[in-house]
């Protein structure tokens, strides 16, 4: 339903025409001269408005001109008389929506005011869509301001140097982490220095290349390398950075970096506080230890004391064997701690990992045998000589063999037969893997979770809880890895793979404190 | 006049401890250095008195200690536990063992915690024998 005023200064066709457009379905106003009817337009605001253009006083024309002049968007239809093509043409002129000519058919009208509500729907579909797309607009600038907010609040609050340049590698990004390691100010740098000016040579070599051949890679890895500072300060850096391309073309770069000083001195941190917490830990692990060899030196003096009452040489010697025992007790604990508690450098030099480890079941076989466990040899023959830590090797494997002969001694389960299997073989990129397998009591879940966590033992007299976590610390020194598996009451599996070296040389270490072969004897 | 003991214990020097304490107090020692053997013992010797170590090899203190004191044949004999945990950390492990279907057993009535200085150690055994 379409709103219509109509003008026209003939009563009777007036009244057709209304009765006619209000069958159609329209809600009809009408007036009978040009100003009545701008008077009615304005206070209705019809859609479409028709009118004759012939009408005393003010004519069509003048009604067309003032209803455009105010509503640009109002239809209006002119009704022309026969033969009158001027004026029509004058009307289209002035922006009438279209004609008709008396006389004429309800039809043709009809078709005309269908023809005008088109194209008000279309422009009313024109305008939403205008304002929808304003709408899209003002989200979108909105998404962009805070994506750009994000990334902006990102560079600045990054933990990684951040410096990005224009495709003349002059800068244009210099965020606060760059600026504390290298120590300019962001406003002296931005556009104000180039890349050139900041990094090594190489790296500006790299960018330079990069940024004018096509062929070159976009990605600079992360490679570790030092930058000079503002005040001077030669600063070991990890550094990486690419090419920013947009639409195909290279657009500038961007170099992040991080200040390996901190992260080197968080990692010695690390390592420091670590151990502390292991050796608080260990002294509840080592007074187990230490009572056990206090109550052998108590049983030793006793003896002693007895034999030197009665004369009898056999207690006397015997306590003071026992005392010895203690000592040597004491000393192994010592020892165990101190490996523990300090770094120790591997000593590289050649060896044969099998002799090792032919050495390692040489000293555990008399308590295997005593044991009634068939300790197994399986050497990889194809293992020659190799630049490895032989004390490593010896004391990791002889802490691992032992503590397999205690899994079978100390098995709860219905008998068996008890072995011990100690297997070397080659593997792929330099390593050799030490296999240490017994069927003895095996671990449940929770001693498996605290092996290597705290200082425990489930040995008696002679567990201290360290042997693992001595064997562990050798191990990683060594650049290797160990890994248990067990079952209770199947048996445990530890594999420990260690890298060899065909150089005899030591990488460049930061000088931690090293244990020598005579603070040890 | 002498009573039987049988000293348990895996470690050689702490058995020569137990052992001459027990000659020193009149009495005669036996050994045993892991729970099985102890078991064998007492059902062949009859000891009037058990020196038990705890943390052994086959069959540890804590389950032989067990089946003395649930075993009607073996329930008379006198246990000392002697041993390197303490007694808070033992009774856990009963309990723990307990909870897993055991049933309870009582607290020992004697129990001596290592480093144990002799003169203590042959009072003990003093009492425990009544």
């Amino acid at each position: 339903m379409t709103s219509i005023l109509v003008i026209d200064d003939e009563p009777d066709l007036l009244r057709v025409l209304a009765r006619t457009l209000k069958t159609d379905g329209h809600e009809v106003a009408t007036e009978l001269n040009g100003p009545d009817g701008l008077l009615a337009f304005e206070s209705h605001r019809p859609a479409i408005v028709i009118t004759d253009i012939k009408m005393p006083g003010m004519s069509g024309i003048d009604v067309l001109r003032r209803i455009k002049e105010r509503a640009p968007d109002a239809e209006v239809i002119i009704i022309t008389g026969h033969g009158d093509m001027d004026t029509a043409v004058e009307a289209l002129h002035f922006g009438a929506s279209d004609f008709v000519t008396k006389p004429f058919r309800s039809e043709t009208l009809a078709i005309a005011i269908r023809r005008a509500e088109e194209k008000i729907d279309i422009k009313r579909r024109l305008r939403e869509y205008t304002l929808d797309l304003e709408g899209k607009v003002a989200a979108a600038t909105a998404e962009l301001r805070r994506r750009s907010n994000f990334l902006s609040n990102l560079i600045r609050s990054s933990n990684d140097g951040i410096v990005a340049t224009d495709e003349n590698l002059t800068v244009v990004i210099f965020n606060p982490e760059a600026e504390r390691i290298l120590g300019y100010r962001q406003e002296d740098v931005v556009q104000r220095r180039r890349l050139s000016e900041l990094l090594p040579p190489e790296m500006v070599e790299f960018f330079h290349t990069a940024m004018q051949d096509a062929c070159t890679g976009r990605e600079c890895p992360w490679t570790e390398t030092i930058i000079t500072s503002l005040g001077g300060d030669r600063i070991p850096v990890r550094l990486s950075g690419s090419i920013l391309v947009e639409k195909d073309r290279k657009s500038g770069t961007v170099v992040f970096f991080q200040d390996l000083r901190q992260i080197r001195r968080l990692q010695r941190e690390l390592v420091h506080s670590e151990r502390l917490a292991a050796v608080g830990q260990t002294v509840a692990g080592l007074a187990h230890g230490i009572k056990n060899i206090l109550h052998g030196l108590k049983g030793g003096s006793y003896l002693v004391d007895v034999g030197i009452a009665k004369k009898d040489d056999q207690r006397l010697r015997k306590g003071w064997e026992m005392i010895k025992r203690a000592i040597e007790r004491t000393s192994n604990l010592v020892m165990d701690l101190l490996s523990y508690s300090k770094e120790r450098e591997p000593q590289y030099e050649q060896c044969a990992p099998n002799e090792v480890a032919g050495e390692v079941c040489d000293l555990m076989r008399e308590r295997a045998q005593q044991g009634g466990i068939d300790l197994r040899r399986e050497f990889d023959p194809a293992i020659g000589r190799v630049v490895m830590d032989p004390q490593t090797i010896h004391t990791t494997l002889l802490n691992l063999v032992s503590n397999a002969v205690d899994a079978c001694l100390f098995d709860d389960g219905p008998p068996k037969p008890y072995r011990v299997v100690v297997r070397t073989a080659c593997e792929p990129d330099r390593i050799i893997r030490f296999e240490v397998i017994d069927n003895g009591a095996g671990m449940s879940d929770e001693v498996q979770a605290r092996l290597f966590a705290s200082f425990f033992s489930t040995k008696g007299q002679g567990g201290t809880g360290l042997g693992l976590l001595v064997t562990r610390k050798l191990v990683q020194e060594h650049s290797g890895t160990i890994a248990v598996q067990s079952a209770l009451g199947e048996g445990t599996t530890v594999v420990m793979r260690l890298p060899y070296r065909e150089d005899v040389t030591p990488r460049g270490g930061n000088g931690p404190a090293q244990i020598s072969e005579s603070d040890r004897s | 006049m002498g009573k039987k003991i049988l000293v348990v214990d895996d470690d050689a020097d702490v058995r020569l401890f137990n052992t001459t304490v027990v000659e020193e107090s009149g009495h005669t020692p036996i050994e045993a250095a892991n729970g099985e053997e102890a078991l064998h013992l007492i059902q062949a010797e009859a000891p009037d008195l058990v020196l038990l170590d705890v943390l052994m090899p086959r069959q540890s203190g804590i389950r032989l200690y067990r089946r003395l004191k649930t075993e009607p044949a073996l329930k008379h004999i006198r246990v000392l536990v002697l041993s390197g945990i303490n007694k808070k950390s033992f009774l856990k492990s009963q309990q723990a063992l307990a909870e897993f279907g055991g049933g309870d057993v009582p607290e020992p009535e004697f129990y001596l915690e290592k480093p144990v200085e002799a003169d203590l150690l042959a009072a003990t055994i003093k009492k425990a024998i009544g």
